[in-house]
């Protein structure tokens, strides 16, 4: 598809979503549905210059609170339109965006994110430090209940913030079918040979970093009318951070559509998550997940659907065998206390648990390793339906899998077998 | 404005204490940034975890945190074995260290500080241990055991194993590692057990280094962040790999906080070190001694 045909199903596909949210008739899909639709955009953002260049940033939070912080400012100064604040938000992340990519971008790729990291930290120093927006108490921003033509206010917050998705998504699918998207594979690939031929490296790098940023301090503009209350501690709370990553992460990096995919497949999941846990235990699933995947399936959920064999085997060696084994093992006992409706998300990483028993027994001609996580599958769900209590229950499970390592541990008895892997 | 000639000394002092103490926590960085080219930014996690520990072991035995962590240090370091043999396999083998190896270790420190979370919860934990409380005094000098002991204990974590990479096989080993991979495969010498390690040792000595931190300061799982900053500023600044350095830029950015919270409010320091970073890769990415 050309830009502008893609454009125009784009902007389709975001007035059918529009027009199922009205047809609910509940704010709360609304409320929710901006959430979802802020992760697009950061994911999106995120991937322009993660994904597409391979630079990673960890400061996601610090441009996303850049924007935010910029409308606060101005709610307080003389109050503008929020419109007109995200193109503000956009460009004064931009140009912070742009800033830190000509201080660090010139050396090693470690060097930029370290410094996107520790952006966060000072950026979160001046907001406490700056008590006309509020400092370390926060700030309230007043929004009114309704607005002219589509009712409630919530509805034009998430109209603008799909229109922005549909901008971001469009963008990166632009870019990367543009000379500047095969310029940033160039660097990704190998910036040495592409510098050599003539590839404006550091010129192209810059043009991703405030891209990037821009979009998150557009993404982060709305923020202060939609939620009402910020303060510094959670604006610039690892949750974007780790969502901006993770999202791409686990859809796949390298095109426009994974990041897509990813945030509303995790967007949707703590969307769900947060009525039933914790937020800790939320971010811990995140947490997780992005661990899974960078291990498991390098090419995100996009490349599992393209290549169908790039779930790498690296799973079958030993130690990641049990590091992975231990990691997934870990959130169900929280998930436990969060009671039973928390169960059906431990799920996902029982499917985890089974997917690493599988594969290291079909290399150890154990075939049956696979049915201890599958038995742990059916404990987590045995407390709800018959009378056996939940502290047995995972007694007994925890022990299953104690066995199943120990059995996925236990070398090869005949050499023969170990000679023809 | 006049300066307390009192207050001044005594910025000092609590700077250069201060500033042994950054020397441990970024020792283990200076090996797996500055020799291995690992970009552990998990770093901060793994000294949590060992305050926590430290914590745990001081609450439910009485039992001294840097003793506790010392005795600690080899479970640190099978840890550090075993993380640094997924990295290589899942990530280093395959050219993936860039951008997956990064979000690898991103993860991590993200699970080490949410599970930390969960476990403990978000309250400050201290420990107790009989030189928290005084101060030994010279004159006006005052020197605060709590910073004083660190200081002293990390310095001789830091003088070993400087003598353990300059003087010992291994150490040296784990030099030649950086620079030419495959000459030390030519005489017949295992990079990756080398480079392994050297990595669990950079972890056993986080391990440490938590323990002194618990003691300087009451902890809770977010601190780390902080101290992400800092560990790589100093490592920058003190130039890739180079041990001395690495102690100099510490002795600074020790001072420059000290001064910063003396006489500006300590709710700016963490500023200071961003400042030194970005000055840093700005002026001379090489750092004071780097090579």
């Amino acid at each position: 598809m050309r830009a502008w045909p893609f454009l125009a199903a784009a902007v389709i596909v975001a007035a059918i979503v529009f027009a199922l949210a009205r047809y609910l008739e509940n704010d709360y899909v609304f409320y929710a549905g901006y959430v979802v639709l802020q992760f697009i955009v950061l994911a999106t953002a995120w991937n322009i210059l993660g994904g597409y260049t391979g630079y990673v940033n960890f400061g996601s939070a610090a441009f996303f609170a850049l924007g935010a912080y910029t409308s606060v400012f101005f709610h307080k100064a003389y109050p503008l339109p929020i419109p007109v604040l995200m193109v503000i938000g956009g460009v004064v992340s931009g140009i912070v965006g742009l800033g830190m990519g000509y201080l660090t971008l010139r050396l090693r790729g470690a060097f930029f994110a370290i410094a996107t990291l520790a952006l966060a930290v000072v950026l979160q120093t001046l907001i406490i430090n700056w008590t006309y927006v509020g400092g370390a108490r926060g700030a309230y921003v007043i929004r009114p209940n309704e607005i002219p033509i589509l009712g409630s206010y919530i509805q034009y917050l998430f109209l603008l913030m799909l229109v922005l998705a549909v901008l971001a998504v469009a963008t990166a699918r632009l870019i990367e079918r543009s000379r500047l998207g095969y310029g940033f594979a160039t660097i990704r690939d190998d910036e040495l040979a592409a510098e050599a031929c003539g590839v404006p490296t550091l010129g192209l790098k810059l043009i991703a970093t405030t891209l990037s940023g821009a979009f998150m301090g557009m993404a982060g503009a709305p923020f202060p009318y939609y939620i009402g209350y910020i303060e510094p501690a959670s604006t610039f709370g690892l949750a974007y951070a780790v969502n901006s990553i993770a999202m791409p992460m686990i859809g796949g990096t390298t095109t426009w559509i994974g990041p897509l995919i990813g945030a509303i497949l995790l967007g949707l999941l703590q969307q769900i998550a947060t009525v039933t846990i914790s937020s800790a235990v939320n971010l811990l699933i995140v947490g997780m997940l992005l661990v899974d995947f960078v291990i498991i399936a390098p090419n995100g959920i996009v490349g599992l659907v393209k290549e169908r064999r790039t779930a790498s085997n690296v799973v079958v060696e030993p130690t990641v065998f049990v590091l992975l084994f231990v990691l997934n093992l870990s959130p169900m006992y929280f998930l436990v206390e969060q009671g039973t409706a928390a169960q059906s998300i431990g799920l996902v990483f029982w499917l985890v648990l089974a997917y690493v028993a599988h594969m290291r027994g079909r290399v150890l001609g154990r075939w049956w390793l696979i049915a201890f996580p599958l038995a742990g599958i059916l404990f987590a769900f045995a407390p709800a339906i018959t009378a056996i209590p939940v502290t047995t229950a995972i007694f007994a499970s925890t022990i299953l899998q104690i066995i199943c390592v120990a059995c996925g541990l236990l070398p090869m008895r005949r050499p023969a077998e170990a000679s023809a892997r | 404005m006049t300066i307390p000639y009192d207050l001044l000394l005594n910025a000092v002092i609590a700077g250069l204490l201060l500033g042994g103490f950054y020397a441990a926590v970024t020792a283990g960085v200076s090996i797996s940034f500055g020799i291995l080219d690992i970009v552990n930014i998990a770093h901060p996690g793994f000294i949590i975890l060992g305050s926590y520990i430290a914590y745990i072991i001081n609450i439910r035995l009485g039992v001294d945190p840097i003793v506790a962590s010392v005795v600690m240090a080899p479970v640190f370091y099978a840890l550090g074995s075993t993380i640094y043999q997924v990295y290589y396999l899942s990530f280093e083998r395959r050219g993936q260290e860039a951008l997956r190896g990064l979000a690898f270790f991103f993860g991590l420190l993200f699970i080490t500080e949410v599970g930390l979370i969960l476990v403990f919860g978000v309250d400050y934990r201290y420990v107790d241990a009989s030189y928290i409380g005084p101060s030994l005094h010279l004159g006006n000098a005052h020197f605060p055991l709590r910073l004083l002991v660190p200081c002293l204990v990390s310095l001789v974590l830091f003088t070993g194993l400087h003598l353990f990479l300059t003087r010992t096989f291994m150490g040296r080993a784990i030099n030649a590692v950086s620079q030419d991979q495959l000459a030390l495969q030519l005489m017949a010498a295992d990079p990756i057990r080398i480079k392994r390690v050297a990595f669990a040792i950079s972890i056993a000595i986080a391990g440490v280094a938590g323990a002194l931190l618990i003691v300087i300061q009451p902890v809770e799982p977010s601190v780390g962040r902080e101290y992400i900053g800092r560990i790589f500023a100093i490592c920058v600044l003190g130039g890739l790999g180079s041990l001395p350095g690495t102690l100099i830029a510490a002795m600074l950015l020790g001072l420059m906080e000290s001064f910063t919270s003396t006489f500006y409010g300590p709710s700016w320091s963490p500023a200071v070190s961003f400042g030194f970073l970005l000055l840093t890769l700005a002026v001379r990415p090489a750092g004071l001694l780097g090579r």
